[in-house]
């Protein structure tokens, strides 16, 4: 016992930076407020944080996905080009779609422009060629497609192709221009000395410093909270979901209103909310408190160029967010290849025992849209994953396989999906095993819902893990 | 380095307090109090006697015994260091269910074969029998074979049993002891994940396997002592006795390659290896009966079998190949 006593003060003594940061999520500081630090600055700005832009872009993403549901099944040009509105327009006027008020869930901005002015999705869509999509197109021409798609399409689904677009066009679009924009621009070339320097003005006027501000559009883009150290992954999460009683935890400054510019939950910060809750993981937050410490950095440089030492810090800090936010993502593919693998189970044990598959087939081709979808975010942090891309879109394809076992194969010069045979729905299911798996080898993925190999790792855990390596003999 | 030296601590302290391992403290009062009854109520024999048959420093602290506790501190840094390089039973359960659902298709769906409760009891019955029979085996090998003889001497060389005697073990065996459990246990996972999904779970004791837990209650610990506990005739058929293990340890040839069983007698009986346990007989443990000088050293224990089994596999490979005189 007196070891443990040991170990226990070693491991106190060892890791207390980590205590620190456990205790943060009680009292922890709030992404706000910071200085302004720009030497030469004449306004009256009393502080230097800013990314409106940033939550503009989260409204019209949040819109642009309830759009996506609205066709009716025939070709719809003013659907069509209100969704175009919200994914390349800049005119001003558009109206936040989603979020809005909700009972007594109260949104404080109704429009876009309230956010920020001139904001579009497409013009931050990553640029290279998008390999988990047929047709050899850019982001921004995946989208364009998509959305023409489904504004066609009946309730943005397309039962012939299994293609539901709400989700598609909503995970991939978080893939293409937020997680690109954080971690393949601003968390990457933008950190480098020459780029946007701590040592002036983002632009002439500004409050802000160039890295100052290059560090909170990272931060917008992720779309947490302000005061999300404040918080638990649960109530986060609860945020987004925009449940009655989150109204409170979210409305931090009590003024009877939640901002969409400080205080919701967007995209990716509410996935990894969603992973974290479970308690096996702590995404949200480690990604937060490294965008505060970054913050704090660069507060702390007082207008100053950033030392090596102190970009090489900031360096650190962005690593963390972008190892874990690639994370986040890795886990959503886990758990929707699991919801795929369980579609395809009570489809073909329906399907043996002849029997109606009901909404099955829809709920097979939804799931199947959020796993494609994060499976496409994944390959847009401007990294080249190798084989771990070729073989993740080769076990998850263009499409779910089909009741026919086909499966979309590529786009034809009309911009029709050409289908071909494939394998059946059994074999697909054990290609969804593979993707949990290849997201368990590649990420180290922790938090795991939908595991289709549920229970192993207590079953392990419950046979002591360790014990197994004891040189016991007999 | 600084997470080894913790993992190390930790493990260390692990293999005292933690009720899976067959040390732990409870399991050793226990395994004493066992004893104690037995000898002074049964065998009726004087206070004196019996602490001097378990807790005499003349067996705890024997050159014997203290090379033992060298060898638990030592091994266990070994095995951390090597563990990371073994397959483990999660790679290989995966695998199988891969396995199984390439070959069989679709697993069945859940709770279409059996009750949760039956699932639970098969799988750890299931576990169990074949952790079990794979102890019996590979120990088997060890004396069968004589290039893995030369390691599993080591445990052999013994020549006072205390219940950390359980880990004097050569390294090599030691990876062959995790590699033994991390395929009985893959092939188990993985084989009742297919079939049960979900439903797969561990009938437990305080969080312990229940056949492990039952094993160590009844004290299991003396089969490494000097407390000569025999079961009747009929059981040792099917139980393996303290005093039958005991039988295995000993210098007396006509006990030789017995009883290689861990829990189970079955195996051994099945075998032809059973030899049950002789009451009253005065055994003395070791590899032979004459005491060589260093026997306890750590150059012996550690470097001599790799020695001695090179030597023999060198000569194995000799007579295979063709007459070099020719």
């Amino acid at each position: 016992m007196k070891l443990k006593k040991i170990v226990s003060a070693l491991a106190i003594a060892s890791l207390s930076s980590i205590a620190v940061s456990a205790q943060a999520h009680e009292h922890g500081p709030v992404y706000a407020d910071f200085p302004v630090t720009v030497k030469d600055y004449k306004g009256d700005a009393k502080h230097s944080v800013s990314y409106g832009g940033q939550m503009a872009r989260h409204a019209l993403h949040n819109s642009l996905k309830k759009l996506a549901g609205k066709g009716n099944g025939e070709a719809n040009p003013e659907l069509k080009a209100q969704m175009m509105a919200y994914f390349e327009g800049k005119e001003a006027g558009r109206a936040i779609i989603d979020p809005k008020t909700k009972g007594e869930f109260a949104v404080a901005q109704t429009e876009v422009d309230q956010l920020s002015k001139k904001k579009n999705l497409a013009g931050k869509a990553y640029k290279g060629a998008v390999t988990s999509w047929p047709g050899n197109m850019t982001a921004a021409e995946v989208l364009a497609f998509m959305i023409d798609k489904a504004s066609a399409a009946d309730k943005g689904y397309d039962p012939l192709n299994g293609l539901d677009y709400a989700q598609l066009i909503s995970k991939f679009a978080m893939g293409a221009v937020f997680y690109n924009q954080a971690v393949d621009n601003y968390l990457d070339e933008k950190l480098e000395a020459n780029i946007k320097p701590n040592g002036m003005a983002y632009k002439p006027g500004k409050p802000y410093t160039g890295k100052e501000h290059v560090w909170d559009e990272a931060f917008g883009y992720f779309g947490t909270p302000a005061h999300t150290m404040e918080l638990s992954a649960k109530q986060v999460y609860a945020i987004a979901k925009q449940k009655g009683d989150a109204f409170d935890i979210a409305d931090a400054n009590n003024d009877g209103k939640v901002s969409l510019y400080t205080e919701m939950t967007y995209a990716h910060a509410y996935y990894a909310a969603g992973a974290d809750k479970g308690g096996k993981t702590d995404y949200l937050h480690t990604i937060t408190k490294a965008f505060i410490d970054g913050r704090q950095l660069l507060a702390d440089a007082k207008g100053e160029n950033l030392t090596d030492a102190q970009r090489a810090e900031l360096k650190g800090y962005a690593d963390v967010i972008k190892t874990n936010w690639e994370k986040v993502i890795a886990e959503a593919v886990f758990k929707y290849a699991g919801s795929t693998y369980k579609d395809l189970q009570k489809i073909n044990t329906i399907l043996e025992a002849n029997g109606d598959l009901g909404d099955n087939f829809r709920k097979y081709s939804k799931h199947w849209g959020e796993l494609k979808g994060f499976a496409m975010a994944l390959q847009m942090g401007g990294k080249d994953l190798g084989e771990t891309g070729v073989k993740l879109n080769r076990l998850v394809g263009y499409s779910p396989v089909l009741l026919g076992n086909t499966q979309v194969s590529g786009i034809d010069a009309n911009g029709n999906y050409v289908q071909s045979a494939s394998i059946d729905m059994e074999e697909y299911m054990l290609h969804m095993l593979k993707v949990q798996q290849l997201m368990v080898d590649q990420y180290g993925v922790k938090a795991r819902s939908n595991d289709v190999l549920a229970g192993m790792g207590d079953l392990v855990e419950k046979l002591g893990a360790k014990a197994a390596t004891s040189a016991e003999n007999d | 380095m600084e997470a080894i030296v913790l993992d190390y601590l930790d493990q260390l302290s692990d293999t005292f307090t933690e009720p899976r391992k067959r040390v732990f403290w409870g399991y050793l009062l226990l395994a004493l109090g066992i004893g104690t009854i037995w000898l002074r109520w049964k065998l009726g024999q004087g206070w004196r006697r019996v602490i001097a048959t378990t807790l005499s420093p003349g067996i705890w602290w024997s050159a014997s015994a203290r090379a033992d506790y060298l060898l638990v501190l030592i091994n266990k840094l070994l095995m951390i260091l090597i563990a990371p390089a073994l397959l483990t039973q999660t790679v290989l359960a995966t695998w199988l269910f891969g396995f199984f659902f390439s070959q069989f298709g679709m697993p069945p769906s859940a709770g279409s074969l059996l009750p949760d409760w039956g699932v639970a009891a098969a799988f750890t019955l299931t576990l169990f029998l074949l952790d079990d029979f794979a102890r019996y085996l590979v120990h088997r090998v060890m004396h069968e074979v004589p290039a893995l003889w030369a390691f599993h001497k080591v445990h052999h060389s013994a020549r006072s049993l205390t219940p950390l005697t359980v880990m004097r073990t050569h390294p090599v065996e030691g990876v062959l002891f995790t590699l033994r459990s991390a395929l009985v246990q893959g092939v188990t996972i993985g084989s009742f994940l297919y079939l049960f999904g979900s439903q797969v779970d561990l009938v437990t004791v305080l969080g312990v396997n229940i056949a492990v837990f039952a094993f160590n209650v009844a004290g299991s610990n003396l089969r490494h002592s000097h407390v000569q506990l025999w079961y009747p005739k009929a059981v040792e058929h099917l139980l393996i006795s303290p005093a039958q293990h005991q039988i295995h340890h000993s210098t007396t040839p006509r006990h030789f390659d017995k009883n290689f069983g861990a829990v189970l007698a079955i195996w051994d009986w099945l075998g032809g290896s059973l030899h049950l346990s002789e009451p009253g007989a005065d055994i003395r443990f070791g590899i032979r009966e004459r005491v060589e000088e260093g026997e306890h050293s750590l150059k012996r224990l550690y470097l001599t079998p790799f020695g001695e089994s090179f030597g023999i596999l060198k000569g194995s490979i000799a007579q295979l190949l063709p007459d070099r005189s020719l």
